[in-house]
């Protein structure tokens, strides 16, 4: 994922203009009056990704689903309470994704790489 | 006949002896024992042995899943990636386990030494343990190896394993296998722990290289090593020294379909104290019922009588000697538990009368068996790691140079009046008798005469 967040974040500057509107425009996007996470969201999971999570995230992903599936059924957020809080909303799921992206791209150098014997 | 023979005997014992001595030193290489043998053979082996077989276990499993864990992602390559270069290389990598030792084990063409020395200590140096492989490649290995190690599936080696454990309790009574459930109460966790442990402390680790120059392996494995067990070395893997304990069990083992493993005794004698005496194994060869030459009955005197009674059961002479202990036993497996009845009568019976000793003709043979066991045994690759490396984790100092010509001078140095000593005590004292299978037909120990 192309993302200019490192390079805004190394400045502080920068970072201090910045951060405001992210949050802001994170808050807009308003999965957290839901209940979930970013990481809910994202559509590159894959099962192998899922099922390194412990069993205690992966309960709690579920929990948070339903719930919001819930939520939309009544056309109405969560009690303010139940919200995700910003320091709650961590990328469990992105680092595991990047694990088995990782994984498949040196199976595919390896299936197809070419050795010369020096 | 063996009188006239006396000669060629002679030089036998002379080649063997000789060979002994083209036997590679051991060296200590900043704390760690290096030991090879080159006998200019095309390919080279390179194995780590490790004191992390599951007598030194923490818990039930630890040792067993930290087998299956050997060979997985390290800081540097990925697991897929160990396999892969290996495979380039045209190497084969294994692990396998016992109950003293795990040896990582590196086979390969000659010239590719540098390859696999960093591979195996990067095992050691770098293994990640991560979760995930516990789960996807641990886990399921270890159960494909407990399921077909059950009582039913496999009723002589579990027969052996309960065997170990009525016979030495803990320590070296631990079985190699992990417990069914045993992901329960050990996590990836424990094994981490339990390798740092291990892997932290120099003393634990012996390198042993065939087909490989001494020098040229010292040089690598100093290089490759130089940060194992730094600054604070964990303490060196003890576990309590073994006793002999004996006692009796019997094991129901039922296959689905009613026709399962063959109905399984094993009658059990051990011995404590290090090293175990070499009469054991002039014992061992003198009553083994396997023939010397194909289709033949074998003369020993299990097989002879055996042969005679027409009984459909076999009798397989085990013996597994330890660095601080032996057991000593018959594996009797038969079609129903009448013929393991009478086969295990004739197998007690034969112990018996050889308790009082061996004479003349019949003593030459079988320390002459047990002689060439010794040496085709240290002939191959893996009797050599077994008995050398043994011998070289066993020892303090580098003075294991004639570790390995020691084996077979023990041979010449039994006489009968010992060999009569310590059989008549391995009899005397309480035996293992293991019955798996059909326990209400499978006899007692009192019916066979122990």
């Amino acid at each position: 994922m192309a993302t200019l967040a490192p390079k805004v974040l190394a400045s502080k500057s920068l970072a201090a203009w910045i951060a405001p509107v992210a949050h802001w425009y994170t808050n807009l996007a308003g999965y957290r009056k839901y209940g979930l996470k970013y990481d809910d969201l994202v559509i590159e999971e894959t099962e192998d990704a899922l099922g390194r999570l412990t069993p205690r995230e992966r309960f709690d992903r579920a929990y948070r689903m339903k719930r919001a599936s819930q939520a939309s059924v009544l056309h109405a957020p969560l009690e303010k309470a139940d919200w995700t809080k910003p320091q709650e909303d961590v990328r469990y799921l992105r680092p595991h994704i990047a694990e088995v992206e990782k994984e498949n791209a040196e199976r595919t150098m390896w299936d197809t790489a070419l050795v010369t014997r020096k | 006949m063996l009188a006239a023979r006396a000669s060629t005997r002679r030089t036998v014992t002379q080649r063997v002896n000789s060979a002994a001595r083209s036997f590679a030193t051991v060296v200590d290489s900043a704390g760690i024992k290096v030991a090879s043998v080159d006998n200019n053979q095309p390919t080279s082996s390179v194995t780590f042995l490790l004191k992390a077989g599951s007598r030194y276990e923490t818990k039930p499993g630890v040792a067993h899943a930290l087998k299956n864990f050997s060979f997985k992602s390290t800081a540097n390559r990925s697991a897929l990636g160990t396999v892969r270069e290996s495979e380039i290389y045209g190497g084969v990598l294994s692990a396998s386990l016992s109950r003293e030792h795990l040896a990582l084990t590196a086979e390969f063409l000659r010239g590719d030494e540098q390859y696999f020395v960093d591979v195996l200590s990067s095992i050691l140096l770098t293994t990640r343990f991560a979760r995930h492989e516990y789960n996807e490649y641990v886990l399921p290995t270890t159960h494909g190896e407990i399921s077909s190690s059950t009582p039913s599936a496999n009723p002589s080696f579990q027969a052996i394993e309960i065997a170990h454990a009525l016979a030495f309790h803990n320590g070296l009574g631990s079985s190699i296998i992990a417990p069914p459930h045993f992901e329960h109460h050990v996590s990836h966790e424990d094994v981490r722990d339990f390798a740092k442990s291990i892997f932290g402390n120099r003393e634990n680790l012996a390198v042993l290289g065939t087909g490989i120059d001494q020098g040229k392996l010292v040089g690598l494995v100093e290089k490759a090593l130089s940060g194992l067990g730094g600054s604070a070395p964990a303490s060196s893997s003890s576990s309590t020294s073994s006793k002999y304990f004996g006692g009796e069990t019997r094991v129901q083992a039922d296959s689905a379909h009613g026709h399962g493993g063959p109905q399984t005794v094993f009658i059990g004698f051990g011995t404590a104290g290090s090293p175990p005496p070499a009469s054991l194994s002039v014992l061992s060869s003198y009553l083994s019922p396997t023939p010397s030459l194909k289709w033949t009955s074998g003369t020993s005197p299990i097989a002879s009588a055996l042969a005679s009674s027409g009984v459909p059961a076999s009798v397989k002479v085990v013996y597994l000697p330890y660095s601080d202990a032996a057991l000593f036993g018959f594996l009797v497996q038969g079609a129903n538990g009448e013929a393991v009845a009478k086969a295990g009568k004739i197998a007690v019976d034969a112990l018996k009368s050889v308790s009082s000793g061996l004479k003349g003709d019949e003593w030459k043979k079988a320390v002459a068996k047990a002689k060439f066991a010794a040496a085709s045994t240290l002939e191959g690759r893996e009797g050599l790691v077994q008995i050398l490396g043994g011998k070289v984790l066993a020892a303090s100092g580098p003075s294991t140079a004639a570790a390995v010509e020691e084996t077979i001078k023990a041979l010449d140095r039994v006489d009968e009046s010992a060999f009569a000593k310590t059989t008549s005590e391995l009899v005397k004292a309480k035996p293992v008798f293991v019955a798996v299978g059909d326990v209400a037909s499978l006899p007692y120990a009192d019916a066979l005469g122990l």
